[in-house]
């Protein structure tokens, strides 16, 4: 039996409002509000099943968060983390890092550049992403606990790599419920097969309600990709969300009939809340089958905006997606994520491959922060983007570099973020963090807060103990606080 | 991934220490540089003041710098070289990094301590009196005193005032004596067709056919039980609930998901332990220690190999390298999953500290830990490039007609997988000849880091999966019978005490034990040539364990009266909820015990109770008194699970075939990635497509049948006492679009017309196999409505596509999936 915390009740709320009321709001009722009032009646009361907006903990800076994971570690000391020392001593021995003793330093691939009025450095292989230098702000201090790619992975989504827990996108629906009744409060789009998998938009012990809806299918894992020759191509947009047998109108006679059923058995027995339940979801369930293909189809998008997005140059799936996050954000949608389409586990090629990965997302993120500005999205939505860990300033071969979990980088926009600012910093050639040295728990808290949560006070009382995300640790990095 | 070799340059390091003057004044370095460091990173774990001394080393006095901890001395004046404290802060040692999990010191202090180090420690500091060590266990005893850590007592039935009263059974006295107290009454029975389709469900997960419904009335009542607990059905039903607190799956899930080709086994063994009724406390020791009771017969011994199974299939950290890390995290895991679901208590929670609320220390985990530690799990994964653990299989013994779904290959295929192995190991020579070469003409290996990599790589990957098919065939390559589960392992081992449960700390090694928790004669330290798994398994199934018993018939009520006694299943601890029936919860495990821990016989007597007649209909006054039925003044009305909607579409319409699946579709796939099986083309993407009952569906961690995902399947990583019930749109659209449903309602529709001639004909019948009940006036009325004006479709068909519609309508309503 799971518990809720006391001073959140929109879980239990459906049962609280029936037992406050002495007929029981039944669904006669609620029908004839309904019909006076339309469908915002309708929307609200079906809240009441679980994803309702909750009031958040203290005002929140962003309501929507897009997560763009960078799978594979991208390389901090080549992207955003600007270390001098390393051209300097270019071919030097590494002097810190027990692992790094007898490897020699190795200078950035490609030139920094200085980026907008703030100056932030970041690589010059990310111009589209550089015209937002404003707004972002590169977080130079993060580290985590493990430097292998699937544990590191699951951590940054869960927090925990040794155990089953929910994610960040299902905590945040757990906290702030959804905007938009007719479609799923987190969305993952087409999220790699491997890697930890569904573990990584899991709900594990929160309601189910709380976990991420995978729209398209999996990503084929990288190396699978390369043997099978086979696209890492998206499967069919949501399962179950058209009906082949029948028109939208024979359709709505269905349920009509199935809805008159369940009618009869509540005219039977007046008191079922779950009957209620059943006849509100196949009504949402009708509205989701109009609402959601509108909202993942690009017609209605203006040529200039796919141009902008880079939409229609052939492997466009990631600028696809990167414009579908803005669509799903518009629709209310809370929280989504994304993976890039190349990997950055540079162990080898470093210098090409970057570029490749860079070229990969430079434009289509660069768009999506374009575009989200300029309808005024952008201040309260979170891009974040970033991956499971950084790389070692130092080669173990030529031109690659090794797995680095002391020290790395992301970068987080909009939401109420800080623009044009690094926040804390690494040891001088980029090996561990040393400045506000900021943990995956450190990072959870503070998106949380940004969200408008507590972090110590969003639990969930799971066999008899509080679990929270950030287990039991966890600060603030206040400083980035717009 | 980790270089591939490792140097160790703590002597290197050691000459980069800066060797500055020190003060004149020798104390002042040390207060100005040394203690304000120590006080703010060390004293947390390892002070007085704190109470910790974490590895058995306080740094709140010189003496105890000298003296150590369990690793030795932390301080040698004059010898940084030799100080192991200065080893744990420049993280020269893996396995010793301080202050763990936060950066490593700036270089500066570092130095400073070699500095201090160098010039004799100086330190003025004194020891102070010594706290206890371990935490306030002052509470520990009044902790045993929990109600749940006390044996059952008998209590006395409450006396019923009137000699004709409501009850029949002595559950029945113990309801109403509660009901009773709050002023409360039972319901009236339930109608005699609703108690048969409860009993239906709740006994084998179907709904009753047309033919039970006709043959059922209330004297009968006894024998229909009977029947249905000797049904088959009874077996696949219970096995279910068990399967979820045993944390069941066919892969491994977490990071590296890869399949248990094996794991069908257990699943087949628990369905068979509950149909022969296996009394209880044999099927607990069956699955902790089942390799090492006596068997008089080969079948016997195959039976209670595949027990230990539930030892096997749980969740492993698979791309863990270290090997004393993994090994004690599978320990852990097992410690978790046997003791949350066999006591509902989390002994796991003692790993990293005393328990927080309930009497375990941690010197209890440990004990366990090296119980397990002592015993060898064999998993059956091989290495690749997702897992980097290969686990052997358990070989059963050679059967007659046993099923064996794992695939031969040729025995000149045997010989060739052989050959490759013997080429790979001597290019694996190969690598490791031409390392040492290099490193014996001065050459630096890493310029070839790449490239020896890959080779590496391409060996250990490609050894995997050839030792892991060789492991499943014999020579002549027939496939063997094998399973999952656990041995005792080579060696039987204690566990040191590690802080913070981090293996980079271990402290001094504890015996294995049983918990020292009840008092039972059965605690204490095992035999020193045992694992002491056959001690824990009788520990647990000892008469006088206060919880096991309590446990399992607090899990039988919550399935049958909709919520556990204990509301808390899987959680009898401090943090749980007390038992709304006490007296009855202690009636009834003393029951189980005397009855021989029979299942059936407890399943029985619940449901021969008058309590569980009772109707499921609303009633203000006790609603507004007992909202939550705690008084159980009514039958909770029960949405039916997953495997219960699916098996009961197939069932109405026609198609179950309950004979159980043969093995598993797990078994058949030849790849080990879970991630792989979305691509492979030959498996339906909701990884349905059987007539068989849910049960045999394939339980891939992360990547479930669409209809158990959806309709709240137990999370097969965590031990799920209680399901949940949501209802949230993706269920509507599963019932509204999905090809299972599509199919269902097609075969409804086809034997709808088989059975009866005309459209009312065939609507009677429509309602009599899915409610088992005639449509009332006004569903009639509205199913006439729907029939006037027919469906077309989309596709042109020759299908009756309004009867179809019609029946899917059934299948998708309220009442198709309630119970009441």
């Amino acid at each position: 039996m799971k518990t809720l915390r006391t001073t959140e009740p929109p879980f239990a709320s459906r049962r609280e409002m029936l037992r406050t009321s002495s007929l029981g709001l039944g669904w006669l009722a609620f029908s004839a509000l309904a019909a006076k009032t339309g469908h915002a009646v309708a929307s609200t009361a079906v809240s009441a099943s679980g994803l309702t907006p909750k009031p958040t903990h203290f005002p929140a800076r962003a309501r929507h968060v897009i997560f763009l994971t960078m799978r594979g570690g991208p390389s901090h000391v080549d992207l955003l983390d600007y270390k001098p020392i390393l051209e300097k001593n270019n071919g030097k021995t590494a002097r810190t890092g027990r692992d790094a003793i007898g490897a020699k330093l190795l200078a950035p691939a490609h030139p920094f550049a200085r980026y907008g009025q703030s100056g932030l450095r970041m690589t010059s292989l990310l111009p589209h992403i550089g015209e937002h230098a404003d707004e972002i702000c590169i977080l130079n201090s993060m580290h985590t606990d493990v430097p292998n790619h699937s544990p590191a992975f699951v951590q940054m989504h869960t927090g925990s790599f040794q155990f089953v827990r929910p994610s960040l996108g299902a905590w945040t629906i757990y906290g702030l419920g959804s905007e938009n009744e007719d479609l799923p409060g987190f969305v993952t789009l087409n999220p790699p097969a491997g890697d930890g998998g569904a573990r990584n938009y899991g709900s594990a012990f929160l309601p189910s309600i709380c976990q991420g809806t995978r729209l398209g299918g999996s990503q084929l894992p990288g190396l699978y990709a390369a043997l099978l020759k086979r696209q890492q191509a998206p499967g069919p947009p949501m399962k179950n969300i058209a009906n082949e047998h029948l028109n939208l109108a024979e359709q709505r006679r269905q349920l009509d009939l199935i809805r008159g059923l369940n009618q009869s058995r509540l005219r039977r027995d007046p008191h079922q809340p779950e009957v209620e339940g059943m006849i509100e979801s196949f009504e949402l369930a009708f509205r989701m089958q109009s609402e959601v293909p509108g909202v993942l189809e690009l017609g209605d998008e203006s040529k200039e905006t796919l141009e902008l997005y880079g939409i229609g140059n052939g492997n466009d799936i990631f600028a696809r997606q990167c414009l579908l996050s803005r669509r799903l954000v518009e629709a209310g949608v809370r929280f989504i994520e994304i993976a890039s389409p190349e990997g950055w586990d540079h162990h080898a090629l470093l210098s090409q491959n970057i570029k490749k990965a860079c070229e990969s997302v430079d434009q289509p993120v660069g768009a999506l922060l374009t575009d989200l500005k300029r309808r005024g999205l952008l201040k309260d939505t979170l891009v974040i983007w970033g991956g499971e860990f950084g790389r070692t300033p130092y080669a173990p071969g030529l031109d690659g570099r090794d797995h680095n979990h002391k020290g790395f980088s992301l970068w987080m926009a909009g939401g109420g973020v800080k623009g044009g600012m690094n926040y804390g910093a690494t040891d001088e050639i980029g090996y561990e963090a040393v400045e506000n040295p900021m943990h995956i728990h450190d990072w959870h808290a503070t998106v949380l807060h940004l969200l408008g949560l507590d972090h110590k006070q969003l639990t969930y009382n799971y066999g008899g103990r509080n679990f929270r995300l950030t287990e039991t640790s966890g600060e603030v990095a206040r400083e980035i606080l717009a | 991934m980790k270089p591939i070799s490792k140097i160790n340059l703590a002597g290197m390091l050691t000459s980069l220490v800066a060797t500055s003057a020190l003060a004149e004044d020798d104390t002042k370095f040390f207060e100005a540089n040394i203690r304000p460091m120590l006080v703010e990173h060390c004293y947390r774990c390892h002070s007085v003041e704190e109470g910790k001394s974490k590895g058995g080393l306080r740094v709140d006095d010189r003496e105890a710098l000298l003296t150590g901890g369990d690793s030795g001395p932390a301080v040698v004046p004059g010898k940084p070289s030799e100080s192991l404290l200065l080893t744990a802060i420049r993280h020269d040692d893996p396995d010793l990094e301080m202050p763990p999990r936060k950066p490593k010191l700036s270089d500066r202090v570092i130095a400073d301590f070699a500095t201090w180090i160098e010039e004799g420690a100086i330190d003025p500091r004194k020891a102070k009196p010594a706290g206890n060590g371990e935490g306030d266990w002052s509470d520990f005893e009044s902790r045993k005193e929990f109600w749940s850590y006390r044996p059952p007592t008998t209590p006395t039935v409450p006396n019923s005032p009137e000699p004709d009263a409501w009850a029949s059974s002595d559950i029945d006295r113990f309801v109403l004596a509660e009901l009773k107290a709050s002023g409360l009454a039972p319901s009236p029975d339930a109608d005699a067709v609703t108690l048969l389709r409860r009993l239906s469900f709740d006994l084998t997960g179907l709904p009753p056919s047309p033919e039970m419904v006709a043959h059922f009335s209330l004297d009968r009542l006894e024998e229909t039980v009977d029947a249905l607990l000797d049904s088959d059905g009874f077996g696949v039903r219970w096995a279910r609930h068990w399967l979820d607190v045993a944390r069941f799956a066919e892969s491994n899930g977490k990071e590296a998901n890869v399949t248990y080709p094996h794991a069908w086994r257990y699943r087949d063994w628990v369905i068979d332990a509950f149909n022969e009724d296996l009394p209880y406390d044999r099927f607990l020791i069956e699955q902790l220690a089942g390799d090492l009771l006596p068997f008089d017969s080969e079948k016997e011994r195959a039976r209670q190999l595949i027990a230990t199974g539930f030892l096997a299939f749980g969740p492993k950290g698979l791309t863990e390298g270290n090997q004393l890390q993994f090994a004690a995290d599978v320990a852990d895991e097992q410690i978790d999953a046997f003791s949350r679901s066999m006591l509902a208590t989390s002994l796991a929670c003692a790993r990293c500290h005393d328990h927080k609320s309930e009497p375990v220390r941690m010197a209890d985990y440990y004990a366990l830990s090296g119980i397990f530690k002592s015993t060898e799990t064999r998993f059956g994964t091989w290495v690749d490039s997702e897992s980097s653990q290969g686990g052997k299989l358990v070989r059963l013994p050679d059967l007659p007609g046993q099923l064996i779904p794992n695939p031969s290959i040729p025995k000149t295929e045997v010989a060739k997988l052989e050959e490759k192995l013997a080429q790979l190991a001597a290019d694996e020579a190969n690598g490791k000849a031409r390392g040492e070469k290099m490193l014996a003409d001065g050459e630096d290996p890493q310029k070839h880091f790449n490239e020896m990599l890959r080779e590496a790589l391409r060996i250990i990957w490609t050894r995997g999966p050839i030792v892991g098919k060789l492991e499943t065939v014999d020579a002549e390559g027939h496939a063997l019978p094998l399973c999952m589960g656990v041995i005792e392992g080579e060696k039987m081992v204690d566990s040191p005490k590690y802080d913070r449960g981090e293996i980079g700390h271990p402290g001094e090694k504890v015996t294995r034990a049983v918990p020292a928790i009840f008092g039972l004669e059965t605690e204490g330290p095992v035999p020193g040539e045992a694992s002491g798994r056959l001690e824990l398994a009788r520990w647990l199934t000892d008469p006088e364990n206060p919880l096991t018993a309590r446990v399992m018939v607090n899990r039988v009520w919550s399935h049958l009266f909709g919520a556990g006694l204990v509301n808390t299943v899987d959680d009898f601890g401090h943090t749980g909820a007390a038992p709304s029936h006490p007296e009855l919860l202690d009636y009834l495990a003393l029951r189980f015990r005397e009855n021989g821990w029979s299942v059936k016989t407890l399943v029985r007597e619940m449901v021969l109770s008058r309590t569980y007649r009772q109707s499921s209909g609303w009633r203000a006054d006790c609603f507004e008194k007992d909202p939550d039925n705690r008084l159980l003044w009514r039958i909770p009305r029960r949405r039916l699970d997953a495997e219960e909607i699916r098996d009961s579409m197939l069932a109405v319409s026609g198609e179950l075939d309950p004979s159980p699946r043969a093995g598993s579709l797990v078994a058949e796939l030849s790849s080990q990635s879970v991630a792989l099986i979305a691509f492979n083309q030959s498996l339906p993407d909701d990884l349905d497509g059987s007539l068989h009952r849910s049960i045999y569906l394939p339980v891939l961690r992360d990547r479930l049948p669409d209809v158990l995902k959806l309709f709240d399947f137990a999370e097969p990583s965590l031990v799920t006492g209680s399901r949940d019930t949501t209802n949230v749109p993706p269920q509507a659209l599963y019932l509204m679009n999905s090809d299972f449903i599509r199919a269902r309602a097609e075969g409804l529709a086809k034997r709808l017309k088989s059975d009866a001639d005309d459209r009312e004909g065939q609507i009677d019948r429509a309602f009599e196999l899915c409610f088992n009940r005639a449509p009332t006036v006004e569903e009639k009325a509205l199913v006439a409505g729907f029939f006037e004006t027919p469906i077309k479709g989309i596709a042109e068909s020759e299908k009756d596509e309004t009867l179809i519609a019609f029946c899917q309508a059934l299948l998708a309503s309220a009442d198709f999936r309630i119970a009441d």
